[in-house]
C-alpha cells in the first residue's frame, strides 16, 4: 500500500511517516504544495493524507486538482482548522475523510485503514484475525462461529484494537475514538479500563485466547 | 442629590426668575412713586402761579375761592383746608401783594395718579407672570430639543457591545458643536477600547492556535516512544503522566480555542438543528461509556423537536450538559435527561458543589477537585446560551444537581 502524506511541519510528518512505515506501508512525505502536486502527478497512491494550511498553497486546491482529474486516490484531510464548514468544504471537495489535528497516530491509522478497507473490499468486509472474525457491514464477531453479543462501545473498541494490532494504543486515542460527540469534546479516558475488562471477559467466555494486553498504564495492545 | 437637566434647571429658573422680577417691580414702583411725586408738584405749583397771576390782575372779579381748585386768603386769616383731603393733593404757599401776604392753597386731584399707579403695577405684574411662564415653557422645549442628540449619544454608548462586533453608530453633525465632539471623543475612544479588545482576542486565539502543533507532535512523539524498545514500568509511568498533562493541555487549548472563536463571532451559520435526534445519540454514548459508573439512565425525549440554531455549539452544548451529568456523578447514580419544544432538562446525582453555584459557568471555575475536568465545559455552555438567547439555570437540592436550557 502506497501512502503519501502532506504535512508542512517537518516534525509532525516525521512521526506519521514513521508510524505508517513500521506497518509495512510505503510512506513518503512532502511538506509544500508544489512537491505535494508533483507527487501526485508522477504517482497513484493508495491514500494520501492532506494538510489544508500548506506553504505554496492550499491543500484544498490539490484535493481539486485531484478530483478534477479523476484520479482516484483516497484522501483523508488532517486540518488544525477544526470548524464545521471546512470539513463540509473538504468532503464536498471529494475528501473521504476528514480528521482535526492534534489526533492520535492510532486513529489516523485506523481512519486510512478503514478507507482503504472500504476502497477494496466493495463493502462486506470481513477481518479474520486468528479465531475471531468480525463481519464489518453487519457488526457481528464471532469466535470459531460462535457469535459474540458485544455492545456497540465494545464492538468499536475491539474494531480499533483489532485495525491498530500489535501496536500499543493508549487510552485517550481510545477514549476518542469510542466517542461519538463533537470532536473536541471528548470524555477522559477514565472508562476505557472497565470497557476493556467487559470485552476481555467476554472474549473469554468463548474460549478466546487472551489477545489483548496491558501495556503498563499507558493503553491496550492487541497481539496476534 | 442629581436631578434630570430640565427639572433643575426649571427649578433654578423658579427660584431666580421670580427673585429678580420682584425686584424690578420694587425698582419700577419707587420710580414710579417719586415721579408721580414730582408731576404733581409740577401741576400744584402751575396752578398756584395762575391762580395768583389772575388775581393780582383783578382782585375784584376773581374769587378767593374755588372749591376743590383754589383758596386766598390773607395769612392772618384762619383758613380751614378742605377736608376731602385723600383725594386732593395740596400747596401752600405766602405771596405779597400791597405789602400785605396772602396765603394761597391750590388743590388738584390725585386720584388719577393712584389709579394711574394701580393700573401700571397690574399691568407690570401680568407682563411679568407671562415672561417667567414663557421663559420656562421656551427654556424646557428648547432644552428638549438641544439636548435630544446628547439622549441618542447616550442611548447608543448604552446599547453599545463590544463583543457584537458592531461599530457604535453617533451622527457625526448633530448641529450642535459641543456635541458633534462629545460623538467624535467617544468615537475615537471606542474605537481605541474597540482596538485593543480585538487584539487582545486575535492574540488569544493565534496562541491557541499556534500551541496546537507542538502539542500534537508532542502527543505523536509519546505514541512512537509508546512502542519503543526497551519501555520498562518506571518509563512507562513517566511517559503515562506526560500524556496526561498533555491531553489535559491540549483539551484545554482547544476549549480556549472554541471559546475565543465563539467570542470572536466565528460561528455565524445558523440552519435546522434536530435537537431529538441529537440528545438521543449523545444519551446513547454516555450512557453506554459511563455504564459500569452511572447505574441508570431515564430520558423522554420526544421526536421531532427542532432548534433553530448553529448546528456544531448545539452539539457542543448538548454534549458538555451530558458529560457534566455523567462525570459529576457516584457509583450507582442516575440521570434523568427531559426535552420538550421549551427546554432541556438535565438532572443527576451527586455530591454538592464546593464553591459558589452563581460561580459554576466561570471560565477554570471547577465544582470539585478533578482533573479529568478543564473548567471550561460549562463556561462553553454559557456562551453558547447567550449566544443563541437561552436562558441557563442551575439548582441543587437534596443531592440532585438540575440544570435546565430554556429556549427562548
Amino acid at each position: 500500500m502506497k501512502l503519501l502524506v502532506v504535512e508542512d511541519e517537518p516534525s509532525l510528518l516525521n512521526s506519521i511517516t514513521r508510524y505508517f512505515r513500521q506497518e509495512q506501508f510505503i510512506c513518503e512525505g512532502v511538506s509544500t504544495f508544489t512537491d505535494a502536486l508533483q507527487r501526485i502527478e508522477d504517482t497513484l497512491y493508495d491514500c494520501i493524507i492532506l494538510d489544508i494550511n500548506l506553504p505554496g498553497g492550499s491543500g484544498l486546491q490539490l484535493l481539486k486538482y485531484l478530483r478534477e482529474d479523476k484520479k482516484k486516490d483516497g484522501v483523508i484531510i488532517i486540518s488544525a482548522r477544526n470548524s464545521l464548514d471546512d470539513k463540509v468544504t473538504g468532503l464536498d471537495y471529494g475528501a473521504d475523510d476528514y480528521l482535526t489535528k492534534p489526533f492520535h497516530l492510532p486513529e489516523l491509522s485506523a481512519r486510512v485503514k478503514a478507507l482503504l478497507r472500504r476502497k477494496y473490499s466493495d463493502g462486506n468486509a470481513i477481518v479474520d484475525l486468528d479465531v475471531l472474525r468480525i463481519e464489518l457491514a453487519s457488526r457481528t464477531v464471532t469466535i470459531q462461529g460462535q457469535p459474540v453479543g458485544l455492545s456497540k462501545i465494545e464492538y468499536d473498541l475491539l474494531l480499533f484494537l483489532v485495525t491498530n494490532k500489535n501496536r500499543v494504543v493508549s487510552r485517550q486515542a481510545i477514549a476518542e475514538h469510542l466517542y461519538d460527540g463533537p470532536s473536541d469534546q471528548a470524555p477522559g479516558p477514565e472508562f476505557v479500563y472497565s470497557h476493556i475488562k467487559n470485552l476481555k471477559r467476554k472474549l473469554k467466555e468463548k474460549s478466546c485466547p487472551e489477545i489483548i494486553q496491558t501495556v503498563y498504564g499507558l493503553g491496550y495492545k492487541l497481539v496476534v | 442629590m442629581s436631578q434630570p437637566l430640565q427639572q433643575r434647571n426649571t427649578r433654578s429658573l423658579l427660584t431666580w426668575l421670580p427673585l429678580v422680577m420682584l425686584a424690578g417691580s420694587v425698582f419700577l414702583y419707587l420710580i414710579l412713586i417719586g415721579h408721580i411725586q414730582h408731576m404733581k408738584h409740577q401741576q400744584l405749583q402751575l396752578k398756584q402761579n395762575n391762580v395768583w397771576k389772575a388775581y393780582t390782575s383783578d382782585t375784584l372779579h376773581v374769587p378767593v375761592r374755588l372749591p376743590g381748585e383754589y383758596d386766598i386768603a390773607p395769612a392772618a386769616a384762619q383758613t380751614d383746608l378742605e377736608t376731602d383731603s385723600a383725594n386732593l393733593a395740596i400747596l401752600m404757599q405766602t405771596h405779597q401783594l400791597a405789602g400785605q401776604p396772602y396765603r394761597v392753597i391750590t388743590y388738584i386731584s390725585a386720584k388719577e395718579y393712584r389709579h394711574l399707579l394701580i393700573k401700571v403695577s397690574i399691568a407690570e405684574a401680568i407682563i411679568f407672570i407671562l415672561l417667567l411662564v414663557s421663559i420656562v415653557i421656551i427654556n424646557r422645549s428648547e432644552s428638549r430639543r438641544l439636548w435630544t442628540p446628547f439622549y441618542a449619544t447616550m442611548n447608543a454608548v448604552r446599547g453599545y457591545d463590544i463583543r457584537q462586533n458592531k461599530p457604535l453608530a453617533l451622527d457625526s453633525i448633530t448641529g450642535i458643536e459641543e456635541f458633534d465632539r462629545l460623538n467624535k471623543t467617544l468615537r475615537d475612544l471606542i474605537d481605541h477600547v474597540d482596538q485593543a479588545y480585538r487584539n487582545q482576542k486575535q492574540f488569544t486565539e493565534n496562541a491557541s492556535h499556534e500551541l496546537q502543533t507542538p502539542l500534537a507532535i508532542i502527543r505523536s512523539k509519546v505514541e512512537l516512544l509508546i512502542e519503543g524498545p526497551g519501555l520498562n514500568e518506571d518509563s512507562a509511568q513517566l511517559l503515562q503522566e506526560i500524556t496526561e498533562a498533555n491531553e489535559r493541555l491540549s483539551q484545554m487549548n482547544k476549549n480556549l480555542l472554541l471559546l475565543t472563536r465563539i467570542d470572536n463571532g466565528q460561528y455565524p451559520e445558523i440552519g435546522p438543528v434536530d435537537l431529538s435526534s441529537l440528545v438521543e445519540r449523545l444519551t446513547q454514548f454516555f450512557r453506554d461509556y459511563y455504564e459500569n459508573e452511572v447505574a441508570k439512565t431515564t430520558t423522554t425525549i420526544p421526536p421531532g423537536i427542532h432548534l433553530t440554531a448553529n448546528p456544531a455549539l448545539i452539539e457542543i452544548l448538548v454534549n458538555n450538559l451530558l458529560r457534566n451529568a455523567y462525570i459529576h456523578n457516584m457509583p450507582g447514580g442516575w440521570v434523568d435527561i427531559q426535552l420538550s419544544g421549551k427546554a432541556l432538562t438535565i438532572k443527576n446525582s451527586g455530591p454538592a458543589l464546593e464553591g459558589d453555584p452563581e460561580r459554576l459557568f466561570d471560565r477554570f471555575r471547577k465544582g470539585r477537585v478533578d482533573n479529568r475536568t478543564t473548567g471550561l465545559g460549562l463556561a462553553l455552555v454559557r456562551q453558547i446560551a447567550q449566544l443563541h438567547n437561552y436562558d441557563i439555570h442551575y439548582t441543587y437540592q437534596d443531592g440532585v444537581h438540575q440544570l435546565r436550557v430554556t429556549f427562548s
